[in-house]
């Protein structure tokens, strides 16, 4: 039992069966106690009976044994057994099991002692004639001992009951009292997953309703300032689409125009024709910008579908790297690299990192790695560039980021990002580090969740998994 | 002269530079601006190849397809916004045979139309007759057949079947077949093929999820039953 619950249960359990226990042992001790003086006195009053009344009756100052046995006789008959200590020296073997105090009696004085002989609970009163013998009356005190062996076992079932009775309280008062805390931790779980209408119940008028209601203010302000957020961010998102696709339009007659008018440069005076290389170099750089943002804007609507394939990554950022940097060095490892992703992404974001790398590293080597890790493939792209610092390096996947803004390259700055959101599509991450020796290194992760081995078998899944391609099934007809 | 295309283009800009285009690359091109205006002039007099706008006013460039599909078997090519998936499935299924993505430089849509229009004058005298699987494939007739029921296939699909059915166990990369069947090599855009293979798998398969004609191998591309 942990928490607080736990603890409230385990402390009202703890003070109801402490308040049992002292009140079970008083009152047996009390009963005890009483049962005893009761049990002795009715004893006493009988032995003090016989020993002034009846016995002196029938004894001489100085008596016979027949005398002796004929009071030992009228003593037995009425119950209880009787032993006698003439005090001649020879004590009945009786004494070696009683205390000294009843042992050596004055004359004329009572004594009396709880003790066990043999096994038997014993009251055993003592009372000495004066100058004459000592009788001791055994008496079977079982009867007090039961009684006081019942009320004990009534006790103890009566605190266990008690204590189960109050577990169950105790379970359901914490439950009770606790009950808000529960329905606060509930809440505040949906609000993490993003369920911003929740709210709590305010039950009452206590600490905990004064809490719901500061509670419920606060869930009610964020609802407010997520949903404006949500709609500013959806109108940005929209405008950025509405721009791209408007320009577009244009776009593609510019293409059109600057890949005709490309082919007809040498026929152009020589100063009209460097404006007119210009311009083509311009309209391919407007293109890759407005490719960019349209890509970018479909990620930012959600639109993306995705249709995976189980693919050989080696082979694959083989043929990727063979035809987007063919003088890139590729160590991939001998054995196969399976990983159930979409091809199209993947060349998508390795060409990226690769622009990327030649961008900032011109001229230098490219290298390229792969290697599969527990759960997960990792390609890695090196280049020999200067690497960015530090401070900076995090942000190069932000949009519009460029390491060196004066640099005046074909680049949008958002090769990286959009790199970044393919990997997000694909379960992976890109991560970017310094290399130890100068330049960067950018890796993608990408998970592994199925291996299969190659052959027949493998290919006829492949098939079964292309047919069940949700992207491409869901629009037959 | 090469040939004779019909353009149906909204922009005037692009409807402009795009005719230019394919007059300098030595076609005879007659443009119209709307999709009723360009149905008219289908209808008035023949064309080798149609260029069609997706987005057209009045009707737009799939209904266009549609409605000269009912009648014909011209070769169209679609100018599309949108190089999605979706778009080149709409296309197809509306009887395109092929898609050519906005922004387009001028050689690369003059090697689509040419790509199209030699795919659609040969092939007329083969006569082969070929067995694939349960099917019946008459290349001359250009019908398929299964138990002697006729499956109604678009010229792409047809062509696609055949290429594959005539290398029966033999592998065809993506590549290949969009130069066999598409006649060019468009490089890194396999979704053609992809889509075109799963719509003649829905027709041609008795259980398109589960192929047994049109095998697909992994990290290659397809093969036909052997």
């Amino acid at each position: 039992m942990d928490g607080v619950r736990g603890r409230l249960t385990v402390t009202l359990v703890a003070l109801v069966v402490v308040t049992a226990v002292v009140l079970g042992v008083g009152s047996y001790l009390f009963v005890d106690a009483s049962l005893r003086q009761r049990f002795l006195e009715d004893r006493e009053a009988q032995a003090r009976f016989d020993l002034t009344e009846v016995i002196p009756a029938r004894l001489s100052p100085d008596p016979t044994q027949s005398e002796l046995d004929a009071v030992l006789e009228i003593l037995r008959r009425r119950g209880g057994e009787t032993v006698v200590d003439l005090g001649d020296g020879r004590p009945p073997p009786f004494l070696q099991q009683i205390g000294p105090a009843l042992r050596q009696l004055a004359p004329g004085t009572l004594a009396y002692e709880w003790t066990s002989i043999a096994g038997v609970p014993r009251l055993v009163v003592g009372g000495r004639l004066a100058d004459g013998p000592t009788f001791y009356f055994l008496h079977d005190a079982s009867e007090v001992e039961r009684a006081l062996g019942t009320l004990r076992a009534a006790l103890l079932a009566g605190a266990v009951v008690l204590a189960v009775l109050a577990l169950i309280a105790a379970r359901r008062v914490a439950r009770g009292v606790l009950a808000p805390v529960d329905t606060a931790a509930r809440a505040a779980e949906r609000i993490e997953r993003g369920d911003l209408s929740v709210r709590v119940p305010v039950t009452s008028r206590d600490e905990f309703g004064a809490w719901a209601e500061a509670f419920n203010r606060m869930a009610a302000s964020l609802q407010e300032t997520i949903g404006r957020l949500e709609v500013a961010q959806a109108q940005n998102r929209r405008f950025v689409s509405d721009v791209s696709h408007e320009l577009r339009t244009p776009l593609t007659a510019l293409v059109a125009e600057a890949s005709i008018l490309r082919d007809h440069l040498d026929a152009l005076p020589p100063d009209a024709r460097r404006t007119g290389e210009l311009l083509v170099g311009d309209v391919a750089r407007l293109r890759v910008l407005v490719d960019e943002l349209m890509e970018l804007s479909r990620f930012d609507a959600a639109a993306e579908r995705l249709a995976v394939e189980l693919v050989d990554l080696a082979r694959l950022v083989q043929a990727i790297a063979a035809s987007r940097a063919p003088n890139a060095i590729v160590r991939a490892p001998q054995t196969s690299v399976f990983v159930e992703t979409e091809p199209r992404r993947l060349e998508r974001i390795l060409g990226n990192l690769l622009d990327n790398a030649r961008e900032h590293a011109p001229g230098a080597p490219v290298e390229i790695r792969v290697r599969a890790e527990p759960g997960s493939a990792i390609v890695e792209v090196l280049d020999g560039g200067p690497g960015v610092p530090a401070d900076r390096i995090d942000r190069i996947f932000d949009r519009f980021y460029k390491a060196d803004p004066s640099r005046r390259g074909g680049s949008s700055g958002l090769g990286l990002a959009i790199a970044a959101e393919h990997a997000a599509i694909l379960g992976g991450e890109i991560a970017a580090a310094n290399r130890p020796r100068g330049g960067l290194r950018v890796a993608l992760r990408l998970p592994v969740t199925a291996l299969l081995p190659a052959g027949d078998d493998a290919a006829t899944d492949t098939s079964q998994r292309m047919a069940a391609n949700p992207p491409l099934r869901e629009l037959q007809p | 002269m090469d040939g004779s295309i019909l353009l149906v283009e909204d922009d005037p800009s692009i409807r402009e530079v795009t005719a230019i285009g394919l007059r300098n690359a030595g076609f005879d091109v007659t443009t119209a601006s709307d999709g009723v205006d360009g149905l008219e002039r289908f209808r008035a007099a023949p064309f080798d190849l149609l260029l069609l706008d997706v987005m057209l006013p009045r009707l737009d460039g799939l209904e266009l397809c549609r409605a000269v599909r009912r009648t014909s078997t011209v070769p169209i090519v679609m100018l599309t916004a949108r190089g999605d998936t979706i778009d080149v499935v709409v296309g197809l299924e509306a009887g395109a045979d092929d898609y050519v993505k906005k922004p387009f430089e001028v050689p690369e849509l003059v090697a689509r139309v040419r790509a199209a229009l030699r795919r659609s004058k040969r092939g007329e005298t083969e006569d082969d007759r070929l067995r694939l699987g349960d099917l019946a494939v008459d290349v001359a007739g250009r019908t398929v057949e299964r138990g002697g029921e006729e499956i109604p296939l678009t010229r792409t699909e047809f062509d696609l079947l055949v290429e594959l059915a005539r290398r029966p166990g033999q592998v065809m990369t993506r590549a290949v077949l969009l130069d066999r069947v598409w006649g060019y090599d468009y490089l890194g855009d396999s979704r053609l093929v992809d889509v075109a293979i799963q719509r003649l798998r829905a027709k041609v398969e008795r259980d398109p999820a589960n192929p047994q004609v049109l095998l697909t191998v992994r990290g290659a591309g397809y093969k036909a039953v052997r």
